[in-house]
């Protein structure tokens, strides 16, 4: 904005500079500025304080009043956590669940829309329609259901049992086959022509065309099964198969609720999220991007 | 329509190497190819011809495999391959858009074929490098082809062709996406590696130029059925029909209507718009009646308007310089007739010319469009 404003004074005559730099000072520019800066303020200041809560001895938090700052700076509930818990397991279990779906969700995602997409057999338009529908089944309108196929097949307390669910991803397949849709058929026939077969033409010519979408594809997928808590919750009750989100539920003690250990494992959760929310930030934002689209 | 008089040469070199045997190609209701039957020679270069949407493309693509055939077959080598899959015809096929990859370098893209047939990394790179050195990218071999002109890239399509060593060459519109210039260019290597391998082509195109100078015979498509095959002088001279005079030549064949007057096997006497009389040569038997006349412009020479000779008086109404030849648009009883004279031809609009009839090179057309 500034910048904007200091190039135009330089390139306005003298004379009217006056005039420009009334009109140019941008006051509805100026008022939504603030308007986002005070809603940006709202949205981290939860974060900032359950940070800041971490740092605090429990007595320190349970006081009445509100302190920005921890009076007395303490590790000492990190130190409970990563020693008094098995916050292990469950960091592990989060990686192998999250990770599973995340691959598995990818691959046949990928494989549906280039089927949907680029062959012809015969239930095509059927099974499209199957999965335009099935995303406008709420997942958690089908949480009952899930919990009884998964006992029957006696997954419940098991790895699979929790990844099984997550892998009805409709969204992802429509992506895909929407952008499979516009690669241009030429692509397609000189494959062909020399002499690639389908899964050829789809792990050689369509995925590597379409690399942008599955990395942000795989991003998403792997941050929202990571955060995932309602159905890992009811997967699992035995405390080494639970993922993170799940674990949080079990840092208590005797004496009830810890508010600095619960927060203090809630951060470290939210860790590997916020790591690649920063490294891989253009790619998550395009994959919101692509996902509401579909999602309108 | 079978090898179009191809009688010259030994029975080897004229044995047919593609043939389409009564194909049909239909898309639902329309009908893009209709019971059409070609031969194409070993190791000719053949062009097919003709406006856009008159099945040229479809008919490579069922050549190719990439399209199926209604009815008809197709064979290539003496083999029915109308139900073979591309890969397994031998052929290889250049697009009008290249089809590289982006995501691959010239080499893989180049190597693509043997990849996909599981050769080593060696000899896929050692066939990659000689293809490359015949159409010299060796240079660009590790490039996207984001990186490369569009000649190279040209180059690199035609590359992934030669790779797999084909029978036959397909090529659609290869060289529609260039500029003039490279287009040329592009040409003369097209016809440079012709005859250097020495392997059939086929060739689509709607540029008669392109057809007329690469290849040695022509198909000419209409409306998906077959209007003339033969060598590009043949169809430039002796044109069969009204459709092929028309799209043969540039600036265009000049058509008017004529009466004939008397006719025997070989001449008509027509009379020309304007009341003066013509002898033109004919083929086909004709009646008196009305007919067309077709003729070249540069078979129409700018004369005094007071010569007994002249077909037409006529005045000129624009006049083009192109350096080497002169176009003149003058307007006759006939209409407005294109005249291609002389490149240094001293001549002024509004200016009262007489025009001359070459008439041992005038075509005369029936109420059909059929040559007569």
């Amino acid at each position: 904005m500034s910048a904007s404003v200091q190039s135009a004074d330089l390139v306005a005559a003298p004379a009217t500079r006056r005039l420009t730099r009334l009109n140019q000072i941008d006051i509805v520019g100026l008022l939504i500025t603030l308007g986002t800066l005070i809603g940006a303020i709202v949205w981290a200041f939860p974060l900032y304080w359950g940070l800041i809560t971490t740092f605090k001895h429990e007595y320190e938090i349970v006081r009445p009043g509100v302190q920005l700052w921890p009076e007395h700076f303490t590790f000492e509930n990190y130190v409970h956590v990563l020693l008094q818990t098995k916050i292990g397991y469950w960091y592990i279990n989060s990686l192998i669940t999250s990770g599973a779906v995340t691959l598995i969700v990818v691959m046949m995602a990928a494989g549906a829309g280039y089927a949907i997409s680029q062959l012809n057999f015969p239930g095509r338009r059927f099974f499209w329609w199957m999965i335009l529908a099935s995303f406008m089944v709420p997942i958690p309108a089908l949480i009952v259901t899930h919990f009884i196929v998964i006992s029957q097949l006696g997954l419940i307390n098991t790895l699979a049992g929790v990844v099984g669910p997550q892998l009805i991803a409709p969204v992802t397949v429509i992506i895909y086959k929407q952008f499979f849709d516009s690669v241009p058929k030429d692509f397609r026939e000189a494959a062909v022509i020399d002499g690639a077969n389908d899964f050829q033409l789809l792990f050689r010519i369509y995925l590597p065309m379409n690399w942008g979408v599955t990395t942000a594809l795989a991003i998403i997928t792997f941050i929202g099964a990571w955060n995932l808590f309602l159905w890992p919750f009811l997967a699992v009750s035995s405390e080494d198969k639970m993922n993170i989100t799940v674990g949080i539920t079990q840092v208590h003690d005797n004496f009830g609720v810890s508010y600095g250990r619960d927060l203090a494992v809630a951060m470290l959760a939210a860790l590997p999220v916020a790591l690649i929310y920063l490294i891989f930030q253009r790619r998550v934002t395009q994959a919101i991007m692509l996902s509401a689209g579909i999602k309108g | 329509m079978s090898a179009s008089g191809a009688t010259s040469g030994s029975e080897s070199a004229a044995a047919p190497h593609v043939e389409l045997r009564r194909v049909t190609k239909r898309y639902g209701a329309v009908t893009a190819i209709s019971d059409l039957s070609l031969t194409v020679d070993k190791g000719s270069f053949t062009a097919l011809l003709g406006p856009s949407g008159c099945g040229k493309s479809t008919l490579l693509r069922m050549i190719a495999g990439l399209e199926a055939i209604t009815a008809g077959q197709c064979f290539i080598d003496n083999i029915d391959v109308t139900d073979t899959p591309p890969a397994k015809r031998r052929i290889a096929m250049v697009f009008q858009s290249y089809a590289l990859y982006p995501h691959m370098t010239v080499r893989q893209n180049i190597a693509f074929s043997l990849s996909v047939a599981g050769q080593s990394r060696k000899a896929q790179d050692e066939r990659a490098l000689e293809v490359a050195r015949i159409l010299q990218l060796e240079p660009y071999l590790d490039r996207r082809p984001a990186e490369l002109s569009g000649g190279q890239r040209q180059r690199v399509a035609i590359g992934r062709a030669l790779v797999r060593k084909p029978e036959v060459f397909l090529f659609d519109e290869p060289l529609s996406n260039l500029d003039a210039k490279l287009r040329v260019q592009m040409r003369l290597e097209l016809a440079k590696l012709h005859a250097d391998l020495g392997t059939t082509m086929i060739y689509v195109t709607h540029d008669q130029t392109e057809a007329m100078t690469l290849a040695d015979k022509i198909v000419v498509l209409d409306k998906g059925v077959v209007s003339q095959v033969g060598s590009p002088l043949e169809l430039y001279n002796t044109p069969a029909n009204k459709f092929v005079a028309a799209f043969i030549g540039s600036p265009g064949m000049n058509f008017f209507g004529v009466d004939i007057a008397a006719a025997n096997g070989r001449t008509a006497s027509v009379v020309l718009p304007g009341g003066r009389t013509a002898e033109v040569g004919i083929t086909a038997t004709a009646g008196a009646g009305p007919a067309e006349l077709g003729v070249r412009p540069e078979h129409l020479a700018i004369v005094d308007p007071n010569d007994p000779h002249a077909a037409f008086a006529g005045a000129i109404s624009i006049i083009e310089h192109l350096g080497n030849s002169t176009i003149l648009y003058v307007d006759t009883p006939a209409g407005q007739l294109i005249v291609e004279g002389e490149g240094n031809l001293d001549a002024k609009s509004g200016q009262a010319v007489g025009l001359r009839l070459n008439e041992s090179h005038a075509r005369l057309f029936g109420e059909t469009g059929a040559a007569l």
